[in-house]
Parts: structure tokens; C-alpha cells; sequence
């Protein structure tokens, strides 16, 4: 490649860093110190310190939550928890998904019977099914799983459904001339389209799979960072939420980046073809 | 180079290009017709003798059913009416097709997707397959199979970008590919439906010559679906010109420049310019037509 070109990317990719830090600092120094000025507290509660808390002691709260002292809250247990709770939902959820939204996508007929189950149980309010996963499974992992999977299994089914969906047909229809069956153009045609798309609405999953789980550890009340939230709301610690919140989007962002990484490793191919 | 594409079938018993005479028919199309469900007919009436080892070019306007009756041939469409046989159905593989759009699988290498297409022609598309393809550093184990995709590769002057994906070859360059995919499983029948619509002219000639030589050493059938007439008249041993819908044989003429050809030499001969002229004649004849 050309030197100045390499130069310019590199120049251009500083910039944007810098921008970046450059808003950050803005945000955090508006959090800091803009709820600090008295006269606007009779505004809104966002000016209150109390609500909104700030960087400075959410700093130190996480530092103290990460290298806790005898009798102080240790947050790496509840963290690992929910993450794995997580992981393992998101798992099992992409996995189901996609092997629906190929199986389906396969066959009209299979999609003719099952279309109105699935807009039934999509546009059900999932988290409602946390109370009966409770039943089932207890006050558990297990139903922090459960919650995970059925929400991200739609994401990823409707996903994998269009991927699958959006095979040419004259791909299609060249695999049957050869001689493929159904069976074959599905396995051989149509799972690659899956896997790019499935791999699509990882960023989404992870994110959904994160609230999912601590939406349902603050209502089974499981440890996890859920349950920490819940603390932070009976006890009014605006800084403890605000640490929660921080450390779950700076993994999220990490799991995000992981995906998207091994996207590009994995799916080279797709993005300049289209 | 040493190819043998095993058409002994399509040798001179069958087919003698330089005289235009042709023994044995591969297809045979009689009096075939196609309506959709809402009735509306698309070919009223069409019948046609394709010989072994000719090309038959077939123009007509837009909406006469040209990749219809492609379509029908490749048994993606079911006849309202009349029959297409194919009288040497045997053990071989039959029938490919080559269409306007891309049918590369991008996420597989050159050399992949014709090993892949290759070996169609004694294993079908099974999972096996996929297992040893899913991987491109695991393709091509077989060292006969390796062998004949690089000599389908220097065919079409595809061999030093055989490592590439699709996304990374030029218009000219996946078309040939496509091309190479569609006569890797050896068909004794192949289906161009506007294969190169998509190219610029240069290119496009460049790709008949190359189209045109490989047809004629593999021995295939071919029936070609094109608007360009002078690809048309290039490559085919006979042109048909199809009327309006509900279409039939309005015109049709055998192209007599053998099977030896120039592409760029023979467009500027005085017998290609006459018949370019005709077919161009009876086509806008059909074109104006109520």
C-alpha cells in the first residue's frame, strides 16, 4: 500500500481517538462538576448530586468494590455470575435460534404452519416469564439461563430466519440443477448466509443477554450484579448503581468487541462481496 | 496440458462442427408450451432439435420467454403443454446452468468453488463435502482432484488467483469463474441464460473466445439465452429468433464458421455482418409487432 495513504489512515484513526477522548472528558467533567453548581438543583434532580452521583466517587466505589477490604462487598463474584448466566444463555439462545431461522427458512411450509406462533411468543413481554421460570427451576442460575435464552433466542431467530431467507435464487436454484436436495442446499447453501447474519445480531444479543439476566437476578433476587442493583435502590446509593451500570457496559463494550473481532476473522469474505 | 474430459461421445461420430452436420439429438423439444397459473401463456408453441455437441443461440424480445424455456429444460418449471426430451439421459452428469446472476459461493476460494462444482460429478452435494470445504486449507486432499481443478483453472487464465475469494476478482474474472463452475461437473448439456450481460464489451469478447473453446473441447450441448445477437451469432451453431409472447420459432438460421472461431476477427467478417443483419431484421420485426 501506498506510504501516504498508510499515513493518512493512521492520522485519521488518531483523530478520531482523540475526539473520542475529547468527549469523554467533556461528559465526565460535565457529571463531575455540573450537579456541584447549587443554583440548579431546584431544576431537575439530575443536578442533585445525591441522584446522579459522580465519576469521582464512582471511581472509587469500583476500586473498592474490586480490592474490597475484610467485611466490605466483593464484586467480582457477583459479576462472574451474571456473566456467566450470560454466557451460557447467549449460547444456547444464538444456537436454538439459528437452527430455527435455517430450519424454517428451509421450508415454506415449515414457515406457513409456525408464523403465527412465533409472532405470538415474540411479541409476548418475555421478562414476564421470569415468575414461572422461578417455579421451574428456583431462585437459581439455572432460571437466569432460562430468562437469557428465550429472550435472545428471538433476536437470533429472526436474524438467522433472514439470513437464511436472503440466499439468491439463482444460488438456490443452481444447487437443485446439480442435483442438491432440500436437505443439501440447507446444510451446504443456506448455513454460511445463517452464520453471517446470526453473527450480525451478536452485538444485539449480548447486550439483551446482559439485561435480560440482570433484570432477572433484581427480580429472583440470585446473586449477580442484579442483585446489587437491588441493594442500591433499597438502600437510595445512587454511586453504587452508577458503578453497577459502569462495569456492566464497560464488559458488555469488551464482549461486543470480542464478537465483532472474531466476525471479521471468521467473515471476511461477506462484507466486501456485498 | 492434458485434459481428458471423457466425451468420447461427442467425438466425430456424433458431431462434425467444420461440415455442420450432427448425428444424434440431445434435446428435443416438441411443441412445448407454458401458461402461468393466472393463464397467462408464455410460449405458445415451440419446437427445436438441438444436436449433440451444437450451441443453440436464442434471441427474441424482452418477455418471450426466453429463460423460461431454460428454466423448463433445467426442470425448474413444469410445461402446460408439449415435451422436452433428452434422448441420451445416462450416468453422466446431465445438465448445468450458467445465469446472469452470480451463483460463486463467496465464502470459498477460486479454487474451492471449482473444486466444489467439480466434484459434483461423482459425489452430488453431500455433507461430506461441506466437512472438507468448510475449511479452504483443507481443500483438494485428493491429488487427482487438485490436479484437474488447476487445469480447469489455466483454461480460463484463472490459475495464479486461485487463492482469491469472489469479492477479489474483477467483473471478467468472476464471470469466468462462474463460467468454470458450470462445466467443472462436466454437463453434457449447459444452459447459458444471459451469462455475460453483465460485462463490458471487451471483456465480454474476451470471455466468448474463452467460453466458446471449452464448450467445443468438452463437447457440450449448449443452449444459449442471450439479447446481444452477436453473441448470439458467435457462439452458436444455429440462432433461433422467438416472436412475442405467446412465443414461438419466428426465425432461425445455422451460423456456418465452424468450430474454429475468432471472436474478434469473425465480427468483422462480411458473412457474420449479413447474418447479424438478418436476425437483426426478423428480431425488430418482432419487436414492432402488436
Amino acid at each position: 500500500m501506498d506510504a501516504t495513504v498508510v499515513r493518512k489512515r493512521k492520522s485519521s484513526a488518531w483523530t478520531i481517538w482523540s475526539l473520542r477522548a475529547v468527549v469523554l472528558a467533556f461528559f465526565l467533567l460535565g457529571w463531575q462538576y455540573v450537579p456541584q453548581i447549587t443554583g440548579l438543583r431546584h431544576i431537575s434532580p439530575i443536578f442533585n448530586p445525591f441522584f446522579v452521583s459522580s465519576p469521582s466517587r464512582v471511581a472509587i466505589l469500583l476500586y473498592q468494590l474490586s480490592f474490597a477490604k475484610d467485611g466490605q462487598t466483593y464484586v467480582w463474584p457477583f459479576l462472574a455470575n451474571t456473566l456467566k448466566a450470560t454466557f451460557i444463555g447467549v449460547a444456547i439462545g444464538s444456537l436454538l435460534g439459528a437452527f430455527f431461522g435455517l430450519i424454517v427458512s428451509n421450508n415454506a411450509r415449515t414457515r406457513q404452519v409456525l408464523s403465527p406462533f412465533i409472532v405470538f411468543f415474540n411479541s409476548a413481554p418475555r421478562i414476564a416469564f421470569v415468575p414461572i421460570f422461578v417455579i421451574i427451576a428456583g431462585a437459581t442460575l439455572t432460571a437466569n439461563i432460562l430468562t437469557a435464552v428465550i429472550v435472545i433466542f428471538f433476536l437470533v431467530f429472526y436474524n438467522a430466519y433472514s439470513g437464511g431467507s436472503s440466499v439468491p435464487a439463482v444460488v438456490v436454484n443452481n444447487a437443485r440443477i446439480l442435483g442438491a436436495s432440500s436437505r443439501e442446499i440447507m446444510w451446504q447453501i443456506r448455513l454460511p448466509y445463517v452464520f453471517v447474519w446470526t453473527f450480525a445480531s451478536m452485538p444485539n444479543a449480548i447486550s439483551f443477554g446482559i439485561v435480560a439476566v440482570v433484570t432477572a437476578e433484581i427480580l429472583d433476587g440470585t446473586k449477580g450484579m442484579g442483585q446489587l442493583l437491588s441493594q442500591s435502590i433499597a438502600s437510595v446509593d445512587a454511586t453504587l448503581t452508577f458503578s453497577v451500570v459502569v462495569l456492566l457496559s464497560i464488559v458488555g463494550a469488551l464482549l461486543v468487541g470480542i464478537a465483532e473481532w472474531i466476525e471479521k476473522r471468521t467473515l471476511h469474505w461477506w462484507q466486501p462481496i456485498q | 496440458m492434458t485434459i481428458n474430459f471423457n466425451r468420447e461421445k461427442t467425438s466425430a461420430r456424433s458431431l462434425d462442427l467444420n461440415h455442420g452436420q450432427f448425428a444424434e439429438s440431445m434435446i428435443e423439444i416438441r411443441g412445448l408450451q407454458f401458461a402461468y397459473p393466472d393463464g397467462t401463456s408464455v410460449i405458445g408453441d415451440i419446437s427445436q432439435s438441438v444436436p449433440i455437441g451444437s450451441t443453440l443461440g436464442v434471441v427474441g424480445p424482452s418477455g418471450c420467454g426466453k429463460s423460461t424455456l431454460l428454466a423448463i429444460i433445467a426442470g425448474l418449471l413444469t410445461p402446460t403443454g408439449g415435451s422436452i426430451e433428452l434422448p441420451l439421459k445416462g450416468s453422466d452428469h446431465q445438465l448445468a446452468m450458467l445465469f446472469q446472476q452470480d451463483t460463486v459461493l463467496p465464502w470459498l476460494t477460486v479454487r474451492a468453488n471449482v473444486a466444489l462444482f467439480a466434484r459434483f460429478k461423482s459425489h452430488g452435494l453431500r455433507p461430506s463435502i461441506f466437512r472438507n470445504f468448510a475449511r479452504n486449507r483443507n481443500v483438494l486432499r485428493d491429488p487427482a482432484l487438485r490436479k484437474r481443478v488447476d487445469e480447469l483453472l489455466a483454461l480460463v487464465d484463472l490459475s495464479n488467483l486461485a487463492d482469491r475469494y469472489p469479492y477479489q476478482l474483477s467483473g471478467g474474472q468472476r464471470r469466468r469463474l462462474a463460467f468454470l463452475t458450470a462445466v467443472a461437473p462436466e454437463p453434457r448439456i449447459l444452459l447459458l441464460d444471459e451469462p455475460l450481460s453483465s460485462l463490458d464489451e471487451p471483456t465480454r469478447v474476451g470471455v466468448h473466445q474463452d467460453m466458446f473453446r471449452i464448450s467445443r473441447l468438452m463437447g457440450m450441448t449448449i443452449i444459449l439465452v442471450t439479447h446481444d445477437l452477436a453473441e448470439a451469432i458467435s457462439l452458436s451453431d444455429r440462432v433461433v429468433v422467438l416472436s412475442k409472447a405467446p412465443s414461438s420459432i419466428s426465425f432461425e438460421h445455422d451460423v456456418p464458421f465452424g468450430s474454429e472461431r475468432n471472436m474478434l476477427e469473425l465480427r468483422n467478417t462480411p458473412e457474420f455482418l449479413q447474418l447479424y443483419g438478418d436476425v437483426w431484421e426478423n428480431l425488430s420485426a418482432q419487436m414492432v409487432k402488436d
